[in-house]
């Protein structure tokens, strides 16, 4: 890729971080958009670990959780004038912390890779997600520890109360940290976690230590986890022991996971995806943790390259100028699959209320009259079976859009 | 002047033992070759050198420095490079990568992360050089893991011989090569190793006696013969515990 083209991703990605609360204004909008930003850099410092390192940690939320503590301590000091600064440099905090804590644990943790690591990340996971439970001076108890944003010294006049401030300082951090994570990866150390991951024996022949290397990226990893969880504390003023449990470490994974791990990009459209399913889905159904467990599953089975997978998939097919040809075949197919997975939503969603009538897209539904199940029932299943009949077609397509024209087929 | 000198090796894997004292001198420049029949102990003598295993007992001294039991980055640092007998790269980087890695500690880039690879001018020039060598330039965008055998053979001994190392230890090289290509590999050896000492185990005769100063027969984990090709070839010795059969059947 050109240098200009490089330098255009870069400039209108932070157009966009900092164009979108002119577009989407309510409270609810904003409140979503911190969150996004503090989950794309959580789940892209997570990304360091598994997606380039090849570390798969079920503690992650430790320096995420630490960062966010020790921000919100922060936070605490400048209210009661402990130390005055402002509060711009909260992240920076949580991103030492998250550092410091990385440098400790992973120097032992970072001696294997594989089910060493992964059992030795969910052992220290769970250590301190206990004993933080039982140092309640520090980290709160159940309740957590809570601060405000607002003293120190005023930016300019701005004093931080709003939302929509927060997230234009978290949309800067967001970006900043998102360029140097990109920057890692071209660096020998970012590299060589790569060689590390795919082959640590012939690293060692060629001069490396697996494990120094392995480090290093577990300590920068650390630190942006922990950059991450310096913005949670600034965006919520206040942090539980939720924040460095497994549910956290689990939440990031599948953040990765989803959205892809093989690209730089993946982790941030898993970030973006969940934190909307978290937000937003979460409003409309109780069970919308069942549905993220799905979808996780799917992605698994069908899309190990998670969505950035699935996008990028397509470049043959778009190179040859053939991604038109799909469109389509990707409606024929989709229609039904669309249907097929609405209707198991209303039927599990019909299982679980406990009201007579339920609502669903705009359709009232009886939920214990038997025409409504049959129906439903029925709509599954040739939904369903369409959708299998339509999928050779689809892979037929999908295959004359990625043929090699004869064109070319002369050369090599 | 000997470049890497082995006192009294010896290697056991539990109660077997593999390698029963060994004593080798390898002269700077020379290309000394390894045979032996199967399980001989010619791979392991490798990892022992190279510092994938330790060694039960015994010294292993390169260019001054006791290098026996260190690991094997530390050997790699001094100067010594090897390739693998299975073909051990990194698939899911490319053909370029692949050989940039190889070159990173030996042009002092260490563990840094305030390097921009893509601004290493030289660096970058020094690896096109290498693909340059093993025939792989227009392949350089390329998955290593998708190279055809003979390409990913090239790419191992890219990988061993990138750093400038003084001392190649090649684990052979043209195994499972058709004989064309094993021609081209052994043409291609040839010339990335001049100026250098090499070391190399290999099966196939023609090629070792067409490569190699001196030649060290391994039986049984123990050196029976040191000696030029013609006289490892006249020794009775030798012909009576592998060579002779090779000879008559060749």
């Amino acid at each position: 890729m050109g240098m200009i083209k490089k330098l255009s991703v870069w400039i209108g990605y932070l157009i966009v971080l900092l164009a979108l609360p002119q577009f989407f204004d309510s409270i609810l909008a904003i409140s979503i958009f911190n969150q996004m930003a503090i989950a794309i850099v959580f789940s892209l410092s997570y990304n360091m670990l598994l997606g380039q390192g090849g570390m798969l940690s079920f503690g992650h939320a430790v320096y995420f959780g630490l960062g966010g503590f020790l921000a919100v301590h922060a936070l605490i000091l400048i209210e009661f004038e402990t130390v005055y600064f402002s509060i711009l440099f909260i992240p920076l905090i949580g991103g030492v912390i998250g550092l410091l804590a990385a440098i400790f644990i992973g120097s032992f943790s970072t001696r294997k890779a594989g089910t060493i690591f992964a059992m030795i990340s969910l052992g220290i996971g769970e250590l301190i997600a206990a004993t933080s439970l039982i140092f309640t001076d520090f980290f709160g108890g159940e309740a957590g520890i809570s601060g405000d944003r607002t003293f120190g010294p005023l930016f300019f006049g701005v004093d931080f109360a709003q939302d929509l401030e927060i997230y234009y300082l978290a949309a800067i951090w967001v970006f900043i940290a998102t360029v140097f994570m990109y920057l890692f990866t071209q660096t020998p150390a970012g590299r060589m976690a790569n060689a590390v991951r795919e082959n640590p024996e012939r690293a060692e022949f060629i001069g490396y230590s697996a494990r120094r290397v392995r480090f290093i990226s577990f300590c920068a990893s650390g630190l942006f986890a922990g950059i991450a969880g310096g913005l949670f504390a600034l965006n919520y003023e206040f942090i539980t022991e939720e924040n460095l449990n497994a549910i956290t470490s689990g939440r990031v994974l599948l953040m990765a996971y989803i959205g892809g791990l093989g690209y730089f990009i993946g982790p941030i459209i898993g970030a973006v995806i969940l934190t909307l399913m978290n937000s937003l889905l979460s409003n409309y159904s109780e069970l919308w943790m069942l549905y993220l467990g799905i979808m996780f599953i799917l992605t698994v089975m069908f899309l190990p390259r998670g969505f950035a997978g699935f996008i990028m998939m397509h470049q043959t097919a778009w190179l040859r100028g053939n991604l038109k040809q799909l469109a389509l075949p990707y409606l024929i197919s989709g229609i039904p699959a669309f249907l097929f997975s609405m209707t198991c939503v209303a039927m599990i969603e019909m299982m679980q209320t406990e009201e007579q009538s339920f609502s669903f897209f705009g359709m009232q539904l009886a939920t214990d009259a038997a025409l409504t199940w049959i129906v439903a029932i029925t709509i599954a299943v040739a939904a369903f079976y369409a959708t299998r009949r339509s999928l050779p077609q689809l892979r037929d397509a999908w295959e004359s859009a990625n043929a090699i024209p004869a064109s070319e087929k002369t050369e090599s | 002047m000997s470049i890497l000198t082995l006192k009294d090796v010896r290697k056991n894997f539990g109660v077997s033992e593999i390698i029963r004292g060994v004593s080798l001198d390898i002269k700077e420049g020379e290309k000394h070759a390894i045979i032996g029949p199967n399980g001989a102990g010619k791979s392991t003598l490798f990892h022992l050198i190279s510092g994938r295993y330790n060694v039960t007992a015994g010294t292993i001294n390169f260019n001054g420095a006791e290098i026996q039991n260190k690991p094997p980055y530390e050997i790699a640092r001094l100067g010594l490079a090897r390739s693998f007998q299975v073909t051990n790269i990194f698939p899911r980087l490319n053909v370029f990568e692949n050989v940039r890695c190889a070159l990173l500690w030996s042009n002092g880039y260490g563990y840094s992360f305030w390097h921009l690879l893509g601004k290493q001018t030289e660096l970058n020039e020094k690896t096109m050089h290498v693909l340059e060598q093993i025939g792989l330039k227009d392949k350089a965008l390329f998955p290593s893991g998708e190279l055809a055998y003979a390409q990913q053979r090239a790419l191992e001994l890219g990988i061993a011989i990138a750093s400038g190392a003084e001392l190649v230890m090649l684990d052979e090289p043209v195994a499972g090569m058709s004989h064309s290509e094993a021609e081209n590999a052994v043409e291609l050896i040839r010339r990335i190793t001049e100026g250098k000492t090499l070391i190399m185990v290999e099966h196939d005769m023609s090629i070792v006696f067409d490569v190699a100063d001196r030649i060290s027969v391994l039986v049984y984990g123990e050196i029976i013969a040191t000696d030029t090709p013609e006289n490892i070839r006249a020794n009775p010795k030798v012909q009576e515990a592998y060579l002779g059969e090779v000879v008559t059947s060749a």
